[in-house]
């Protein structure tokens, strides 16, 4: 499958903080790439450098086969969502995507289009007028106007509220199914992210700690997850984080779920009957399975951070 | 979808337009030029008559400098407004990201916000300055044409080289309210010194720092070939002759150049947002 964008060996700085340190990525044609990593990790600067705003001290890029710098023509194939929207406050959202339109060469009814697309009526308001919600949908349908081949979204689903943001994530998944766009999305919101992400690139202080199809990260870092179904899920957990093989733990309302180092996963089922009988709990199951993206990530930074 | 060839440079253009000049402060600004043009218009016998040019071209540049004085500093105004703080602006609030998100390349993208906030600027200033000359003096403008446009071009030089230094600044501070800070104290200081070199010219006698400050500012070289006595040693200290004077103006405009050069180069090739 071609690649959309490659970028090989990036560095960049900001004075003396180093914000990208030798950074590869290669996002396929088709596919919708979660860029995943802690703030500061370096996301931001290397979605900026993809998209030209940002020059890279070092290494290269290329969209499209070209460097976003200097063709400003791949912003053509190109939709762009930043993580806070920034658009000239006094026009009113209808026409400023009537011109965006027209930059573009769009028909301007395809304004009308992209905000029915994202259930934002507020035509005749001027942007500055919108609520950090509105403006973010605003954002999408702008983003959207000119039918790109690729969207490059930075936290794309700051500022909606739960309802908007599964409307976004049906949205992409609709976008590419039907139009076989590609994403690259960053967030911090990895269990929405695993819900549309086909791949995934796990980025932190700056460079890339794996990256490549969710099903062969799984499998390669044999990310599985041990749930556990109980009925005191905080005592359980209290003693499950004395084990040193227990190294990512989390708990709900109705159990607690882990991640064990690699090959010690069986040695659950002799541990927790001894802290249920300890503690005084019922277990009700306890599963193995595949990690959540979250898991992963958190594999992969301890494996390889 | 049916797509036709984009206008990423005139949308651009009527953005920025839209947002440097939004109501009233187009009709504010072409009001205040109007009034401070056209009220030397009411004094005009008055000045004519106390002007003791020596010949027509002294009294055409003597018109003209007058009728420009105060518009000139109203130009400044909204230069400051729009460039300064309006670049200054668009880094601040990160709508310079939406622009380089379209397809076009950066120096247009530049082109494009400079049309809107000088271009339109420098169409209002000169339409109504000519308007006016040709309602006060017509046959003396009409004779004296060269002599018009050597005065507005010897006064524009150094606010255009202003410009684009402070277009370089807004860039490097990248705060609107900075950099318009920035750009009246950098405007101010660089007054005091012109006033300051202009004054040791005049008192010593020596028009070495008076040369000096055409290059920057050619309308000073305008000024001492129409009127070369010092008034406060009563003797002429410096008479650059006409094509002294055209030197002068190819040299200002020769910085312009070179600024706006290091301005575009700048946006285009190093800056990073």
């Amino acid at each position: 499958m071609p690649e959309l964008i490659v970028a090989e060996n990036l560095h960049k700085s900001y004075g003396k903080v180093v914000a990208v340190k030798g950074l590869n990525l290669k996002v396929d044609e088709g596919s919708i790439m979660g860029l995943i990593g802690p703030n500061g990790a370096g996301k931001t600067t290397t979605i900026k450098i993809i998209l030209g705003l940002l020059r890279p001290d070092e290494g290269k890029v290329a969209v499209f086969g070209e460097n976003p710098w200097d063709n400003p023509k791949i912003r053509e194939k190109i939709g762009v969502i930043y993580e806070k929207a920034y658009f000239p406050s006094h026009h009113k959202v209808l026409d400023y995507l009537k011109r965006t339109c027209r930059i573009f060469g769009v028909p301007e009814s395809r304004a009308r289009e992209v905000l029915e697309l994202v259930d934002l009526d507020a035509y005749e308001r001027e942007i500055k007028g919108l609520s950090a919600g509105m403006l973010q949908k605003f954002a999408i349908a702008h983003a959207l106007v000119h039918n790109p081949k690729l969207i490059i979204a930075d936290e794309p689903a700051s500022n909606l509220d739960p309802e908007a943001r599964s409307s976004l994530l049906e949205l992409i998944l609709r976008l590419h199914k039907e139009e076989d766009v590609t994403f690259l999305i960053s967030s911090h919101i990895l269990p929405e992210l695993s819900r549309v992400c086909d791949s995934v690139a796990i980025i932190d202080k700056g460079r890339v700690l794996a990256s490549g199809r969710l099903v062969e990260l799984f499998e390669k870092y044999s990310a599985k997850a041990i749930r556990i179904t109980t009925d005191k899920p905080e005592a359980f957990a209290e003693e499950l984080r004395k084990l040193s093989y227990v190294k990512r733990l989390s708990i709900d309302s109705k159990g607690v779920s882990l991640i064990a180092a690699e090959g010690t996963e069986s040695n659950i089922y002799e541990d927790a009957p001894k802290i249920a009988k300890k503690i005084s709990a019922v277990i009700m199951g306890i599963e193995l399975g595949t990690a959540s993206l979250e898991q992963l990530y958190y594999k992969v930074v301890r494996e390889k951070g | 979808m049916r797509k036709s060839k984009g206008r990423p440079f005139l949308e651009i253009l009527a953005a920025s337009i839209h947002e440097d000049f939004r109501f009233p402060i187009l009709e504010v600004f072409a009001f205040l030029y109007a009034i401070s043009t056209f009220a030397f218009l009411g004094l005009g016998g008055g000045f004519t008559s106390t002007l003791t040019p020596q010949n027509e071209e002294a009294a055409t540049y003597q018109l003209v400098n007058i009728q420009m004085g105060t518009p000139l500093f109203i130009f400044l105004i909204l230069i400051f407004k729009n460039v300064v703080y309006g670049f200054g602006s668009e880094f601040e609030k990160g709508t310079i990201q939406t622009l380089l998100s379209y397809p076009l390349k950066r120096r247009m993208i530049l082109t494009a916000k400079l049309l809107s906030a000088l271009g339109i600027s420098l169409t209002m200033f000169l339409g109504i300055q000519f308007f006016a000359l040709y309602i006060m003096a017509p046959q003396t403008i009409s004779a004296n044409l060269s002599t018009v446009l050597i005065s507005y071009l010897a006064s524009l030089s150094y606010p255009l080289f202003l410009t684009a230094i402070l277009l370089l600044v807004a860039m490097k501070v990248r705060k609107g309210g900075l950099a318009l800070v920035s750009g009246i104290v950098l405007y101010f200081a660089l007054s005091i010194a012109s006033g300051i070199l202009t004054a040791l010219s005049l008192t010593t006698g020596n028009s070495l720092s008076l040369r000096v400050l055409s290059i920057l500012n050619p309308s000073l070289a305008l000024q001492f070939h129409y009127n070369p006595l010092s008034s406060l040693i009563g003797e002429t200290i410096w008479n650059p002759s006409f094509n002294e004077v055209l030197m002068y103006i190819a040299s200002g405009y020769c910085l312009v150049i070179a600024a706006f050069s290091i301005a575009y180069y700048y946006f285009s090739r190093r800056l990073n947002i």
